[in-house]
């Protein structure tokens, strides 16, 4: 056997202990392996051990789920190539190496410039047809685009244009994963289903798995809260969404789809509130052309207006006056101009139907202009980000409270209200954003010491009991990791976590791969 | 003035406070040799009084002649009386060639001279020579944001006009040479209307997105002590310093020296990377940086793969050998 | 005031694509978007007769298709559109660029105060607005980033260059090019929208100006492109070797070769 690829964990590796959740793990040692062969190689000779395994991405995630607890950090970063292409009824799927990063695959999708010197011929043949295709995308799109391809299947990111979409799982045609014991298994979508609840699973090298799946219902609204499971379904779904505790992802199949040929985005502005509900209520009614309804509260534009005036990197926000409350974004994707201007002229009426003002409206064409809301968009988290990181200043135990809990619709309104009634009680400084379309705002708490910090975790804990109440999600798309592990047992009850468990145990013998995530950790982590 | 010839090269050298700018003498070294290889005379030109000193620099950088215009109008650098100057100068002498330094007031009076002419003017030249069978000046210029390189020419119209970027090309050597006066030429013209009201020099402060040359930190610094060594370096190169996200979260550094997707995007001359990996949300904010130097220990950071140099190893003894380097010279 | 802003339609940068044969930049017409800097020199117009009252009128050059830009303009609060089109504009440099847009403003009967963005981000030449108001043999300040004060006759106006900002007094009629500053372009709104899509927009031809041919188009253009290539690529780091003092003198040397002769 080669050289082991493992080596001890120094003080210089210090950032592999974090990610943007901005917890603070430990861990004894480190890899960064290139190749599945090589991951194979690591997980054979850590099995031997019994060592955990935290497997990493770029740590953009916001549930810790990349922390390590002990161990071994397994990071992926530098498997970040994209291996070869196929076509199949005119539809391209790519595959790529997790550590591929989002917003790099995107450029080169929309370039159609790959470096395909190690391809396989069938690849290169398809490339030549693919040039010469109409542009094609990944949908899904995460705020963070740094994320890398293998955190977002961990984890089913969505992002806005999910509402149509859907989350990443819609887009994932199959896997290749290492197992913890170091056995492989390859998974295409459409292949292996599971009887009822029983599922077996054979690996490359002859076994095979059988799991009982778990008898929880998954809630009726966009959801990555523990293992998906229903009866009769495809086991590549399995370790979608897994959160890293099965299996060491490393060769994914995305599929794409043609970049329609007008996208645009629409962003009305309202006095308050209730009209941008109204608003989204209206608007979901539309059922052909609109990708995303996103929102952004009145605490989130008084933020950006902060900004936008204290620092010059924000400097390039659009003016915001005074008299826009709060924002509903959304976006058109459309194959005729005529079809964009009806649904302009719809959204027109639904926002002054809803009590807006038709000329407090932004619209954008343009790349420069969509860039523009992205920045914008995107400058909302950053913002609070930074607003957090000076309180930590002060207080290093404090970080941000997000929530990202999600309910089916007849559930939304009684949410909104009890975010509303209960941040005032608390008094807690927050802003809320996010995929309204889907029930799903991201309502921040920023705390300003470590009292406003514990009451909102513990705000954020009632919620989420409220939200279980409902039928929702306690994670809708940003994974479970180890921050939202007590959530899910309130979610599901722990009845249904131990069959969760039960299933991860005979994947995993030894509990080594994502110690902590899902599950709730058997230690506190800073 | 007899002495002046038509069909000769003429180099605009533009004059800053009461100093040439750099541009217009790496200009004459390059159109010294043009000049010797299309058998042309070469003029250096002023507009505005300029010191004997000047004079004899402009004559040692390779000027057969230095036109000097003078006027109470020139004595506001503006696009209008500057282009009027020269355009009647121009209509004088008949330049074949006329060069100019493209600095933001070269680029802005230029134009009007060429309009005058009736002549074509390419923008921000990185390379100029002589096309060797039409005798014709060959014009290079950087298209579709340096994607793409064009070579262009002026076949029919005159003189052949060029603004060429500052610091492509290298000062020459200044040669020995007789201290001679400059030609003087009156210039007659009006003021132009527009009047400068007030002009400050600008402070670069705090904000390095305007920064020539930084010196950026990451977390392979270690220590925060060690960030002296870094602001060390900048003072000496009179540059900034920068940061990676991770020290300003960590509180090393403030956030306006953020570099990144989430800070400021720079574009310095040099860049000297010492500790910095190259996360890709710090790569988002470094494409414009011309010379990239990166110090760190993995040999398998992304930030090798867009430096133009690299040392493998640990950044903080290199600095200290560095800036002890820099003290003994 | 009657104010004049000069837009262009560029490719979209992706998509930017040089004829083999002409050796200019193909436009199609698809992915073409307008300038961004023409978007400040909107901005900064529409600001102006925000101030002082008066009208916007947006004016190009291009293929037909490239009224798009003015119904951009128009879409974001510009009072109206022309667009100067004719086979005989094609292939035009600057020179021949900037005779046909002063007659094309001398048709619409001059202005007050004409706009144009810094420079075009296909071109990067900035030489448009200087020509231009060399044509029209009036005043002109280039790279105008902020206005400091607005009247019927005047502007007073900042600039920003390299390590010096001035304040400059321009008596109109005058010309200024616009570079990125206060002036953040705004985004249309809906009803915008539908003015620009639905917004009548004149078309002039060569014989409409009674522009002299020999002075339009690839014609009338001194500048002719020999040749086109790819720079060089930035190839692999140099590595820098041998021990720290080594390393040491090679990095002052390499300060020395980089800071030399740069302004």
């Amino acid at each position: 056997m080669d050289q082991t690829l493992i080596r001890k964990l120094v003080s210089a590796d210090e950032e592999y202990l974090r990610d943007e959740s901005k917890k603070v793990g430990h861990a004894e040692s480190i890899s960064f392996p290139e190749t599945h062969e090589q991951v194979c190689q690591i997980m054979a000779e850590l099995f031997e051990s019994g060592t955990s395994v935290t497997v990493q991405g770029s740590r953009t995630g916001l549930a810790s789920a990349a922390v390590p607890f002990g161990g071994h950090v397994l990071n992926m970063s530098r498997m970040d190539k994209v291996l070869g292409m196929r076509a199949e009824n005119d539809n391209f799927y790519i595959t790529v190496q997790p550590g591929v990063i989002l917003q790099k695959l995107n450029k080169a999708i929309a370039a159609r410039a790959f470096d395909t010197s190690a391809w396989d011929e069938a690849s290169q043949e398809v490339y030549k047809t693919f040039v010469q295709a109409p542009v094609q995308m990944f949908t899904p799109d995460p705020t963070e685009s740094t994320a890398t391809i293998g955190g977002m299947v961990a984890c089913n990111a969505s992002g806005a244009r999910s509402y149509h979409y859907g989350p990443t799982r819609n887009h994932i045609q199959a896997v290749r994963g290492v197992l913890a014991n170091g056995q492989t298994i390859s998974l295409s979508r459409g292949q292996i289903f599971a009887k009822g609840l029983e599922l077996t699973l054979p690996t490359e090298q002859g076994n095979s798995i059988t799991v009982k799946l778990p008898t929880y219902k998954m809630p009726e609204c966009k959801n990555a809260s523990g293992y998906y499971c229903c009866a009769d379904m495809d086991a590549i779904d399995l370790l979608i969404g897994s959160d890293g505790t099965l299996a060491v992802l490393t060769e994914i199949e995305l599929s794409l789809m043609p970049v329609p040929a007008l996208s645009w985005g629409v962003t009305c502005f309202f006095p308050q509130e209730i009209h941008a509900a109204k608003y989204t209520k209206l608007a979901k009614q539309i059922k052909e052309g609109i990708v995303a309804i996103e929102y952004f509260d009145p605490c989130a534009l008084d933020i950006l207006r902060k900004q936008k005036a204290e620092s010059t990197a924000f400097a390039g926000l659009p003016f915001l006056p005074d008299s826009y409350g709060c924002a509903v974004y959304t976006e058109l994707h459309c194959e005729t101009e005529d079809q964009a201007y009806e649904l302009l002229e719809a959204l027109s009426g639904y926002c002054a139907e809803a009590g807006g003002n038709p000329d407090n409206t932004w619209v954008a064409c343009s790349d420069s202009d969509r860039d523009m809301l992205h920045f914008f968009r995107h400058a909302v988290p950053e913002s609070v980000n930074m607003q957090v990181e000076r309180t930590k200043h002060t207080y290093p135990e404090v970080t941000k409270v997000g929530g990202d809990l999600a309910v089916p619709d007849e559930y939304f309104e009684e949410l909104l209200g009890i975010y509303d009634t209960t941040l005032k009680e608390e008094g807690l400084q927050h802003a809320a954003w996010g995929h309204i379309g889907d029930n799903h705002i991201h309502v921040n708490i920023l705390p300003r010491d470590m009292d406003e910090y514990s009451r909102g975790k513990a705000l954020l804990a009632k919620w989420a009991a409220e939200v279980s109440r409902m039928g929702g999600a306690v994670s809708a798309e940003h994974g479970v990791g180890k921050l939202k592990a007590p959530f899910l047992e309130v979610m599901y009850g722990t009845e249904h976590i131990n069959e969760m468990a039960a299933l991860k145990a005979t994947f995993d013998s030894k509990w080594m791969l994502g110690r902590g995530n899902l599950f709730s950790p058997q230690e506190e982590v800073k | 003035m007899e002495q002046i010839k038509k069909g000769a090269l003429w180099v605009f050298c533009e004059v800053q406070g009461k100093e040439l700018l750099p541009v217009g003498l790496q200009l004459l070294g390059r159109a010294k040799t043009l000049a010797e290889e299309s058998n042309r005379p070469l003029y250096a030109v002023v507009l505005g009084k300029i010191s004997q000193d000047s004079v004899k620099l402009l004559h040692a950088s390779g000027a057969h002649e230095v036109i000097c215009s003078v006027g109470s109008a020139l004595d506001e650098k503006l696009e209008q009386p500057y282009a009027d100057s020269l355009i009647s100068l121009a209509q004088q002498f008949e330049p074949d060639i006329l060069l100019v330094g493209a600095t933001p007031f070269g680029r802005a009076f230029a134009p009007r001279v060429a309009a005058a002419l009736q002549t074509g003017l390419t923008a921000d030249c990185t390379e100029l020579s002589i096309d060797a069978e039409t005798g014709l000046l060959l014009q290079t210029r950087p298209a579709f944001g340096g994607n793409m390189m064009a070579t262009i020419r002026t076949a029919t119209s005159r003189p052949q006009m060029a603004t060429v970027r500052p610091g492509v090309l290298p000062l020459p050597e200044p040669m020995e040479v007789a201290d001679r006066e400059a030609v003087t030429i009156q210039f007659d013209g009006q003021a132009g209307l527009v009047k400068l009201l007030k002009e400050t020099a600008i402070s670069r402060g705090a904000d390095i997105s305007q920064s020539k040359i930084i010196v950026a930190a990451g977390r392979g610094i270690g220590q925060k002590k060690n960030l002296k060594l870094v602001q060390a370096l900048a003072d000496k190169l009179g540059g900034q310093v920068g940061a990676s996200r991770p020290l300003v979260d960590m509180g090393f550094c403030p956030y306006s020296s953020q570099i990144g997707q989430t800070g400021y995007s720079v574009a310095p001359d040099l860049l000297i990377c010492c500790g910095i990996s190259g996360a890709v949300q710090h790569l988002a904010g470094i494409g414009g940086a011309k010379t990239v130097i990166a110090i760190n220990t993995d040999p398998k950071a992304p930030i090798f793969a867009v430096a133009d140099y690299k040392i493998v190893g640990d950044c903080v003894p290199v600095l200290e050998n560095l800036l002890k380097a820099m003290d003994e010279n | 005031m009657k104010i004049i802003v000069c837009m262009k339609q560029v490719p979209a940068a992706a998509t930017a694509s040089i004829d083999p044969l002409t050796k200019t930049i193909v436009r199609t017409g698809r992915n073409a978007v307008t300038n961004p800097f023409d978007l400040y020199a909107l901005q900064t117009s529409l600001d102006i007769k925000k101030g002082v009252g008066g009208t916007v009128t947006a004016i190009t050059m291009g293929i037909p298709a490239a009224q798009k830009v003015l119904r951009d303009a128009i879409s974001r609060g510009a009072d109206d559109g022309e667009i100067l089109s004719d086979r005989a504009f094609a292939g035009a440099d600057t020179l021949a660029t900037s005779y046909a847009i002063s007659l094309g403003i001398n048709k619409l009967g001059g202005a007050d105060l004409i706009v144009c963005g810094k420079m075009a981000v296909d071109g990067d030449t900035a030489q448009i607005g200087p020509e231009l108001a060399q044509h029209l043999g009036i005043p002109h300040v280039s790279d105008v980033s902020e206005i400091l004060e607005m009247a019927e006759d005047h502007l007073v106006v900042r600039r920003v260059w390299d390590d010096v900002e001035q304040e400059l007094y321009l008596p109109l009629p005058a010309l200024i090019t616009v570079a990125k500053g206060q002036n953040l372009p705004q985004l249309p709104t809906i009803p915008g929208m539908l003015r620009g899509r639905a917004a009548d927009i004149p078309t002039f031809t060569a014989e409409d100006l009674q522009a002299d041919i020999t002075r339009c188009g690839l014609k009338g253009s001194p500048t002719q492109v020999v040749r086109t290539f790819t720079p060089p690529v930035r190839g692999e780091a140099q590595s820098i070797d041998g021990n720290e003092a080594e390393q040491a003198q090679q990095l002052v040397q390499i300060f020395r070769e980089v800071l030399h002769g740069t302004d």
